[in-house]
């Protein structure tokens, strides 16, 4: 039986990705933009993903030692170059939410000993809490640093009691030893395409949204269908002149200010930000 | 045909142990073989071997098979297993990768190649096995053993001859 | 003897021939009686320092246990990793013990092949070396792991769920030469093992007996025995070289085939493999002189033997050194940035005490090798073998630390990483575990191989008998021989 699927599959089996028009045929893939011109660095998208996600409060010591888990982290950046350092210091501070990118060639996939993270049809970069035997190879391999570790369990010390009440039902709580990263609020996502497949249509643009997306005051982040040519997504990917299953990219338009993090590594993030515009002569 | 007894001669010098293989070759005993000798020793004589008649050793065979089969089996489980997860795609690789599938199949070739050679060569050494009852502890320490299996009437003859080269001593059911 | 240049008339000269006694390995009073009884009395009676080097060993254990006990208790966590230091000592151990392993197969499969004959009375115990550093690396993958109860997972075994592990994975490769690894040279050892163990059947008493009659499966040494034998232990030994190379080259790729600065480098592979046999030869260096002394093995483990042994870690000590200094100067010509910063962060950053600690350990005190007086001072050579490995522990070390430190991405720098008290304490205790088990190996079973001493001693002879009897008219030159004059 293995050995016939091998051998009628074979060219699929073969296949590298991402490739060109990847996802023409496919209904979903979904992507981000993030507009740092936007970001006003207020973790109002950290805090919902602790809420949505049932992320464990680590406390002030862990903390420090590195050992925190929030999926999606606003960093901040002091600005560099004469007129911030000088004129207006006050306007250095940029910041970054850096959650998963979700990448399409993704360094964390391959390395994973037992096949707990993997890449799902619409596109995600998906990891099996079940099958974690927790080697941490991913997490080394991951440029980002966006997969964070159960280095303590949890359950008994983030939520003592009533604060359980409060947890997602929809979402696991991870327990020690597995690793964990931002899912795009995979719940929803789940939730919203098996109501649309029951009333027998796809997503509409916009129907849903990520916590991080929904909470954010200035509609920083931009989520949505990739695969969907109309959505505001895809609109802005094509707007900002970034290509999926291009590892570089041509800026050739005027005003272009897209990008991906680390594109030369080849990972084929599915997250493009925005750069951020700073007017001096103001 | 009379029953087949055994003698055991043990000698202190490895080439008196030759002269008597040398003597027992050439002689004239009704009915005896080389085959029927075997020689005990603490340590490999390919000087003494070489006067028993040629005696092929086939382990080989079975490591070349075990080479051969391991790896091809191994490759095809592999890629077999890689087609049928459900949860294929990672890192944009195909599924079906070579590279990592040649270190895989190279680690079965040797293991396969290992695993035979063991098994065939306890095959072919007989072990685990039983000693014979004429099984002497000093042949694992610095004697040579000499141990002839004849029929019962040819015993005092062979003995004879394996005396002639000062074994430190001659035993066996029939021989005194 | 004369030869033709230039089709010039062959001049007939007289040569002139003298004899240099070779150095001989073994010395001259060691009989093949002898052999048996000096090594069965290495199982029965060894010097009392055997207690406490055993016991100190078990002591250690047992706080690696706790340590263990208390990290899988209470999670990761207490290690004190965090997100961009995901391995800390773990792995960098992992990599050392594997490391150790593979100058026990050098000693024992690829001298073999080659008829290095010096290596019979020492390749023994750098074999059961192997396996014992395979099962302390062996410890570590389990160690390192999020949840240690679920090991299972890495194994490739039908299961209803239609799942397997990641076979792109290089911790799969791993682990599958690993496995290899410790099967094969657990049946290397084994095999080469069965006519002593025959010995030590037929001179035991009791239990022990028992057991030596079980392992020895019969064996009384005929020929057919020996015939197979010596065919099949050179066909291991045959798989066992490559196999070794192989290893090595598959742990280098846990970090050549990742992305991150440092480690993503070609000559990862070969780099590993020496740093392997070097660390490797010095610890069979270190395990010569304790074993030498605690079971009095003088008249097996000589000095001309130790000569060669340290040569042989000199000159892989130099390949290694090259191979991490060409390393260094391909990065520093490339044009990749960030492994160029990693570079320098390795160098200069917080754990450069670290980095120059390993090029003074494992690259400069090598040339304390080539002192005669270190050579043959035991004591001294016993602690610059020590050296030489704390140094190939500290390489091992600044591969991983520095690199997680400063990656590709800023947000994740760290500085002054250091692990916590468990780490070290399962580290040490990994110390105490290999060194315990090694111990009980040897008193339990021989671990100077007594049929190839034997085989030494045999030939030793032959070579005698044939200096005796050389003439200089005689065609077959005896081993040893000179020749002087012009021909």
């Amino acid at each position: 039986m293995s050995l016939s699927n091998l051998i009628q599959n074979w060219d699929s089996f073969r296949k590298r990705r991402p490739y060109e028009d990847q996802y023409k045929d496919a209904p979903y893939k979904w992507a981000m933009v993030i507009d740092l011109d936007s970001c006003i660095g207020c973790n109002a998208c950290t805090v919902a993903c602790y809420a949505e996600n049932n992320l464990a409060v680590v406390g002030k010591e862990r903390f420090g030692k590195g050992q925190a888990m929030h999926w999606i982290r606003i960093e901040r950046y002091w600005g560099e170059g004469e007129a911030l350092e000088t004129e207006f210091p006050e306007r250095g501070a940029q910041y970054l939410p850096m959650l998963c990118q979700q990448c399409e060639a993704a360094p964390c996939e391959p390395v994973c000993p037992v096949g707990a993270t993997h890449h799902s049809p619409d596109g995600l970069n998906t990891q099996v809490y079940n099958r974690c035997v927790g080697s941490r190879y991913c997490s080394a391999n991951c440029p980002y640093k966006v997969r964070y570790f159960n280095w303590w369990n949890y359950p008994e010390r983030a939520w003592p009691n009533p604060l359980e009440l409060q947890l997602n039902p929809d979402v696991t709580v991870r327990s020690k030893g597995v690793m964990e990263k931002c899912t795009f609020c995979m719940q929803r996502l789940r939730a919203g395409q098996d109501k649309a497949k029951t009333a027998g249509r796809l997503l509409a643009d916009g129907e849903v949204l990520t916590a991080c997306a929904q909470a954010c005051p200035t509609s920083a982040i931009t989520f949505g269908n990739l695969a969907d040519k109309n959505s505001k997504v895809a609109r802005m990917w094509k707007n900002q002149q970034v290509d999926l299953a291009k590892n570089a990219q041509d800026k050739s338009e005027e005003g272009v200010r897209g990008y991906r993090i680390l594109e030369d590594l080849n990972t084929y993030p599915s997250i493009v930000y925005l750069e951020r515009l700073r007017n001096f002569a103001a | 045909m009379s029953k087949k007894a055994v003698t055991l001669a043990l000698y202190a010098d490895p080439d008196e142990a030759g002269n008597a293989l040398r003597e027992l070759r050439d002689c004239s005993v009704p009915g005896f073989k080389m085959d029927d000798v075997i020689i005990k020793s603490p340590i490999d004589h390919p000087e003494l071997t070489e006067l028993l008649n040629h005696r092929p050793v086939y382990i080989q065979l079975f490591t070349l098979l075990g080479v051969l089969l391991g790896p091809t089996t191994g490759l095809v489980l592999i890629a077999s297993a890689q087609a049928s997860f459900i949860y294929q795609t990672r890192g944009g690789r195909p599924i079906v990768p070579f590279p990592p599938d040649m270190v895989l199949t190279y680690e079965l070739f040797i293991l396969s190649g290992v695993l035979m050679t063991v098994i065939s060569t306890f095959v072919a050494m007989k072990l685990p096995g039983n000693r014979s009852p004429l099984y002497n502890a000093s042949v694992s320490e610095d004697k040579i053993g000499i141990l002839v299996k004849a029929e019962a009437q040819n015993i005092p003859h062979i003995d004879e001859i394996l005396r002639r080269h000062n074994p430190t001593e001659i035993k066996g059911d029939h021989s005194r | 003897m004369s030869h033709n240049v230039h089709g010039h008339p062959q001049m007939d000269v007289q040569v002139e021939r003298k004899f240099v006694p070779k150095v001989k390995d073994l010395g001259p009073d060691v009989n093949w009686a002898q052999i048996n009884k000096d090594v069965l009395r290495s199982l029965e009676k060894p010097r009392p320092v055997f207690w406490i080097i055993f016991f100190s060993a078990l002591a250690l254990f047992s706080f690696g246990v706790y340590c263990e006990v208390y990290q899988y208790q209470n999670g990761m966590g207490v290690a004190d990793l965090n997100n961009p230091q995901v391995w800390g000592l773990y792995i960098a151990t992992f990599i050392f013990w594997i490391g150790m392993g593979h100058s026990g197969t050098l000693l024992s499969a690829l001298l073999h092949i080659i008829h290095a004959d010096w290596r019979k009375p020492i390749y023994r115990y750098s074999e059961a070396m192997t396996t014992f550093t395979l099962l302390t690396a062996a410890l570590f993958v389990m160690v390192h792991m999020g949840r240690l109860w679920e090991f299972y997972y890495v194994v490739a075994y039908p299961n209803e769920r239609w799942t397997w592990p990641n076979f792109t994975s290089p911790l799969v490769w791993d682990a599958t030469a690993i496995g290899t690894y410790l099967t094969s040279s657990l049946l290397f050892l084994y095999m080469g093992m069965i006519p002593d163990l025959a010995i030590c059947r037929d001179n035991a008493k009791g239990a022990r007996r028992a057991l030596y009659k079980f392992l020895s499966l019969g064996w009384q040494g005929t020929d057919r025995q020996w015939g197979n034998f010596k065919v099949a232990y050179m066909t291991m030994a045959c798989f066992l070289m490559p196999l070794a190379v192989s290893v090595h080259s598959i742990v280098s790729t846990d970090f050549a085939v990742s992305q991150n600065p440092g480690w993503h480098v070609t000559s990862f592979p070969p780099y590993f493999v020496l740093g392997a046999l070097y660390s490797g030869c010095s610890g069979i260096i270190t395990l010569f002189i304790v074993l030498r002394y605690v079971f009095r093995f003088e008249a097996y483990m000589t000095q001309p033997i130790l000569n060669k042994l340290i040569k042989m870690t000199f000159a892989i000590a130099m390949v290694w050194t090259y191979l991490d200094l060409i390393e260094y100067a391909t990065t520093w010509y490339g044009s990749d940035e960030v492994a160029k910063a990693d570079l320098l962060y390795r160098a200069t950053g917080d754990y450069a005490l670290q980095f120059w600690g390993m090029i003074f350990c494992a690259m400069v005190m090598p040339f304390t090798l080539l002192i005669r007086y270190v050579r043959h001072n035991y004591t001294v050579l016993l602690i610059i073998s020590l050296i030489l490995n704390v140094g190939m522990w500290l390489e091992r070390f600044q591969i991983i630390t520095p690199t997680f430190a400063k990656s590709h991405y800023p947000w994740t720098w760290t500085a002054g990483w250091w692990p916590s008290w468990v780490q070290w304490g399962i580290v040490a205790g990994s110390f105490g575990w290999f060194t315990m088990l090694f111990m009980l190996y040897c008193k339990i079973f021989p671990s100077v191989s007594m049929y190839e001493v034997k085989e030494m001693v045999h030939e030793q002879n032959l070579e005698g008998k044939a200096m005796a009897h050389a003439n200089p008219e005689s065609e077959q030159a005896p081993v040893g021989l000179l020749e002087g004059g012009q021909a």
